[in-house]
């Protein structure tokens, strides 16, 4: 058996014979993902329920009948009351208490202007409309009140001018690719996240593999075995990774799980299998790829470090980086298409990922990014492997 | 090839931290842990480097196990440099020091297949050997516990079958009987005489004169880290010395004279 492939084992073995370690670097991502998701999801959706289902309770001055008909033509409930009686100081009070949703007052003659229209002494009728923007049940009933007077507007115009009142008329076709669409959904939001996920499942087990071996004193033990210190050094790297790519899947499982309901898609659960197998394919590969970089990056900096706690703070600002990297990326929408694009680290992570799930991904791009981190995670392990090689490094305190 | 460990004329110089320099309460930048230190040690026999603390016993061993490089001299385990093939040198060799723990979650059972392995010993060899060893020091009956929950007797005795696992013919133990109890210190000496007898070279590191009396067919006393005697307990004896203690004081305030 090759020297690496021994120490990979032992690593590996490491973490998946401890439940604890098990649960906080591979469950967890991904559980915490889909509930927090899903919380949040059934929060706006409950939220949006309870608006919709809220009768709107209505004082109101002169409401001509036919506006009335127009509201409880629409889909919400209404509560009328008379508020002629009412003080502008008891509306504010009743708006700020929730007693009242909307107030609205026609005048008196409302119907009898309408008609006079032409008359030269005619003035445009005033319309008094009171709410509390700050609250959500009578927010909400100005959009449904104010919306049904454009409609009642409409009609009054349309009786005075008939059809001369229309300008025009517009056909409007969306040709919309339902699936690209959605991929764009998850494009604006997945690469970001996974790319975050990737990064701090590495660094939960990272430097306790490494710093906290030379901080324990089990490194020494491990130095003067007789295999050379590159073996040891891929041997970490590959078992960090392989534990890594498991905290990744977690979470893009999280996530694909609990994104329609986090989006209130109703229909999303059956278009997240818009993609086919060689897109999950490629973004293994991608994953995989991203998984060693991160993974040699913390590697390298969990080698350098004495401490377990010296390593993480040393790792954050790498950690940082990445995410400004994806939330920079995050608001394009779309893939960069210049090669260069696909040979920065995290970037190219970021862009190959938003090319595959908008359907829009080029094999060159793919291939410059495998080539490109495997370069990157060559160098990352060479310099891992002269760090071993390093007294200072190894055993200053 | 004879199994001779040669040091020859070695130094070795450390850089002293901002930190160091404080507790070390010197403006120096660097220390001199080793100066121009040479003996031998021979298969059959067992060498004591006795020293006080800081004398550079720990840094000279350290050398030996390629953990660190000489400055300067070289060192030739069984033939073999420390500088040119330390894999080599690794291979030969059971090196065993306080600074050599071993991880918290693993079994002693684990952690030696684990290391069998790390040294290229045959499959079929890795049982007997651990039979052998594990029943040598008692270590049978918790070879199935987590190393975190062994005290610092099971321990030591777990990290000494583990630096033995590949039968080396060179042992370099560092303050062997350090921290176990009387038993457990016993166990350990008896082993290494056994060692001995059996043909191993074997170096080991104390400032226990006792020890060192008993067990120990020569003797090299390191002060300052600079080698001030070499030679068998019997043939300092024929010197002149009434016993080891008062050489090993005398040569201390030798180096406190110097200063």
């Amino acid at each position: 058996m090759n020297s690496w492939m021994i120490v990979f084992k032992k690593e590996f073995y490491r973490v998946i014979s401890d439940r604890r370690l098990i649960f906080t670097a591979i469950i967890l991502p991904g559980l915490a993902i889909y509930v927090m998701y899903s919380i949040m999801g059934s929060a706006i959706t409950g939220e949006v329920d309870d608006i919709t289902s809220h009768e709107i309770v209505v004082y109101h001055e002169n409401m001509p009948s036919d506006y009335q008909d127009y509201l409880t033509a629409s889909e919400r409930d209404f509560e009328f009351h008379d508020g002629s009686e009412l003080s502008s100081d008891t509306i504010d009070d009743m708006l700020g208490n929730t007693e009242m949703d909307i107030y609205i007052a026609f005048p008196d003659d409302f119907s009898q202007q309408l008609t006079n229209y032409d008359d030269p002494s005619y003035t445009i009728p005033q319309v008094e409309i009171v709410y509390n923007s700050g609250e959500k049940y009578s927010s909400n009933s100005y959009s449904v009140i104010s919306g049904a007077l454009n409609t009642y507007t409409n009609s009054i115009l349309y009786d005075r001018f008939g059809d001369g009142i229309v300008a025009f008329q517009s056909s409007i076709t969306d040709t919309v690719d339902e699936s690209r669409a959605t991929g764009q959904v998850f494009a604006s939001i997945l690469p970001m996240i996974i790319v975050m996920f990737l990064f701090s499942g590495a660094m939960s087990i990272g430097p306790d593999s490494i710093a906290g071996e030379k901080e324990r004193g089990t490194v020494a033990t491990l130095l003067v075995t007789p295999i050379k210190r590159s073996q040891i050094a891929i041997g970490k790297v590959i078992s960090l990774t392989v534990i890594s790519l498991f905290s990744a899947m977690s979470s893009f499982v999280g996530i694909l799980l609990s994104l329609p309901k986090l989006m209130n898609m109703d229909d999303l659960g059956g278009n997240v299998n818009i993609y086919g197998l060689s897109d999950y394919a490629m973004i293994l590969i991608v994953l995989l790829m991203t998984v060693f970089f991160i993974v040699g990056i913390v590697s390298l900096v969990s080698t350098y470090a004495k401490t377990i706690k010296e390593a993480g703070m040393l790792i954050l600002p790498f950690y940082f980086i990445s995410i400004i990297v994806g939330v920079s990326s995050m608001f394009n929408g779309e893939a960069a298409t210049e090669l260069w694009a696909y040979m920065i680290p995290i970037y190219n992570t970021i862009n190959l990922l938003i090319a595959i799930l908008t359907f829009d991904v080029s094999m060159i791009h793919l291939v410059v990014m495998i080539i490109a981190n495997s370069i990157y995670v060559t160098a990352l392990i060479y310099f891992m492997t002269q760090m071993f090689q390093s007294e200072k490094i190894m055993f200053q305190k | 090839m004879e199994q001779i460990l040669e040091v020859k004329d070695v130094k070795k110089t450390f850089h002293l931290s901002r930190k160091q320099r404080k507790i070390e309460k010197t403006d120096q930048k660097k220390k001199v842990a080793v100066n121009a230190l040479s003996f031998t040690a021979y298969p059959g026999e067992i060498y004591g480097l006795l020293g006080p603390n800081g004398a550079g016993k720990t840094t000279t061993l350290r050398m030996i196990a390629t953990l660190i490089k000489p400055d300067e001299g070289d060192i030739f385990v069984g033939g073999t440099s420390v500088l040119k093939t330390p894999i080599e040198v690794r291979k030969n060799i059971g090196f065993l020091t306080s600074e050599l723990k071993l991880e918290d979650h693993f079994t002693p059972n684990y952690l030696f297949d684990y290391f069998s392995r790390l040294h290229g010993v045959d499959e079929k060899d890795i049982p007997i050997r651990k039979e052998n060893l594990f029943n040598q020091f008692g270590i049978t009956d918790f070879q199935e516990v987590k190393v975190a929950d062994l005290s610092t007797g099971m321990k030591q005795k777990a990290s000494l079958a583990i630096s033995l696992v590949h039968d080396p013919d060179f042992i370099i133990f560092d303050e062997p009987t350090n921290g176990l109890d009387v038993l457990t210190a016993k166990s350990v000496t008896d082993y290494l005489i056994q060692l001995r007898d059996e043909g191993k070279t074997v170096i080991i590191s104390t400032h226990i004169l006792s020890v060192v009396e008993k067990i120990c067919d020569r003797v090299g006393i390191i002060i300052d880290g600079k080698m001030k005697v070499s030679d068998s307990y019997d043939a300092l004896v024929d010197k002149g010395y009434e016993d080891l203690e008062t050489l090993f004081f005398e040569l201390l305030e030798e180096g406190d004279d110097h200063e």
